[in-house]
């Protein structure tokens, strides 16, 4: 039973349920043969920016033009 | 740009087609007219005329465009009703904490509520109700039922028919869309988190807002700056997917504490119609309470857990894997009524549009044939005087 080995693992690795099945659907993409691999890959862009708000006022925003590249 | 320019033409024109004295704005005055100038130019009425019609060019392809972009995203946000249709099987949308509650008090309440629904402006009505009002007020006064029938908003899960779980921290999710010219949407969906903010509102209590997109943030800063908590745009730059608004979701549950999340978006019933929706996903420890409290949470111990895991552990999983899931079909459901009440305001403008393109060119017209007559008369005059 690996899964049941991992789950404190990537709890004590500071990830949420979320991030953990995200990477775990990643490895997943990943192991797609080529024409369908890539457009896997291209179809789960990731962009939106963030901007934390502080007593009323935004922060500085963070973009996330973010690309799984865990693996 | 297309837009913004429309959008001060829009303004332009608006405003002369409400002013009364339409016909004197048209056709320059007296003092307007240079001396020696006999006819009356028609510059002004042609110039118009164009913007107009260009107007019109883009209005209509604006409604191709969403159109076109409807039908693609309709199809998923229809396909991703299956994520959360079992998680709302499995813990419901709201445990039933104001059923308990039902008492003398709470109907005195509602006769309160009602005569202030008939005399508070339209804003305001939908502070005091939700579901379960709404039936009671139906029960009392069909006619008022009418009244306020278009500011209710309806749960997501009809079994659970009321907002109200007494939490701490409430956080509000408010989706809305970053591009305007979409009709309402997006003022119903802060007019919704509004009140049920106002609802949640309490001494030792705690409201936030996690604002999705801009037009949400441009009218929530007005009033509740300080109570925004984290604001997200620019969502919609590729089309929407799973990994996007997961990614998204890790975010707000990384960065805000919370004890219930209330997402508000508009959920896509047809192209000219969408209802204002809430969901709620309660955080682990508020679950466990109520599933000890009994009720219909209290099923969940009537479930097997495989492996090592305790409850605790897969009550956490399970409502981050919610939340995920739910915030994937809300901002696919507000996408999709984005699109339907572009569209549908879209028609309807450059139905306007053609409406203030014949008004214009019949006055254009008789601008024009007055004109002639004019000079037609100076000129037979002027050849009778000669003659005679």
């Amino acid at each position: 039973m690996a899964s049941n080995a991992a789950v404190p693992f990537w709890r004590a690795a500071g990830m949420t349920y979320i991030t953990y099945s995200n990477i775990c659907a990643n490895l997943v993409r990943n192991c797609l043969k080529e024409p369908h691999k890539s457009e896997a890959i291209n179809r789960e862009k990731v962009h939106f920016s963030v901007a934390k708000w502080v007593d009323g006022k935004p922060q500085k925003s963070s973009n996330y033009p973010f690309i799984f590249l865990f693996c | 740009m297309a837009m913004t320019a429309l959008r001060r033409e829009g303004k332009r024109v608006s405003t002369l087609i409400s002013s009364p004295n339409l016909r004197s704005s048209l056709a320059p005055s007296e003092e307007q007219v240079s001396f020696g100038v006999r006819s009356i130019s028609t510059q002004i009425v042609r110039n118009r005329m164009k913007s107009v019609k260009s107007i019109q060019k883009i209005t209509k392809a604006m409604k191709m465009v969403a159109a076109s972009k409807l039908r693609a995203i309709q199809v998923r946000a229809e396909n991703s009703r299956g994520l959360w249709q079992p998680f709302t099987a499995l813990l419901g949308d709201t445990p039933s904490m104001f059923f308990n509650n039902t008492s003398v008090l709470k109907s005195t309440y509602y006769i309160f509520m009602i005569l202030f629904a008939c005399f508070l402006p339209k804003e305001y009505s939908v502070l005091l109700l939700n579901c379960q009002d709404y039936l009671l007020i139906s029960l009392y006064s069909p006619c008022l039922k009418r009244k306020i029938g278009s500011y209710i908003f309806k749960l997501h899960h009809c079994d659970a028919l009321t907002v109200g779980v007494d939490v701490k921290k409430n956080v509000i999710v408010t989706i809305s869309s970053d591009k305007g010219l979409c009709g309402g949407i997006n003022s119903t969906s802060v007019k919704m988190s509004r009140a049920l903010h106002k609802l949640n509102a309490g001494p030792d209590k705690e409201g936030k807002y996690v604002i999705l997109g801009e037009k949400a943030k441009a009218q929530l800063i007005r009033d509740s700056k300080k109570d925004i908590e984290i604001s997200i745009t620019e969502l919609q730059k590729n089309p929407l997917n799973y990994t996007q608004v997961s990614v998204l979701a890790d975010d707000i549950l990384k960065n805000v504490e919370f004890d219930a999340l209330r997402i508000v978006f508009n959920k896509f019933q047809s192209v000219v119609s969408y209802l204002p929706t809430t969901a709620t996903i309660l955080s682990p420890e508020v679950v466990e309470k109520e599933a000890e409290a009994g009720g219909k949470l209290g099923d969940l111990d009537s479930y097997e857990i495989e492996g090592g895991e305790t409850k605790s552990e897969v009550l956490q999983n399970l409502t981050e894997f919610q939340f995920s899931c739910v915030l994937f079909n809300a901002v696919l459901e507000n996408a999709c009524s984005e699109q339907g009440a572009r569209m549908s305001a879209m028609d309807s403008s450059s139905r306007n549009a053609g409406d203030m393109l014949d008004r214009l060119t019949l006055s254009y017209n008789r601008t024009r044939q007055a004109s002639i007559t004019t000079e037609l008369i100076e000129i037979i005059s002027g050849a009778s005087a000669l003659t005679g």
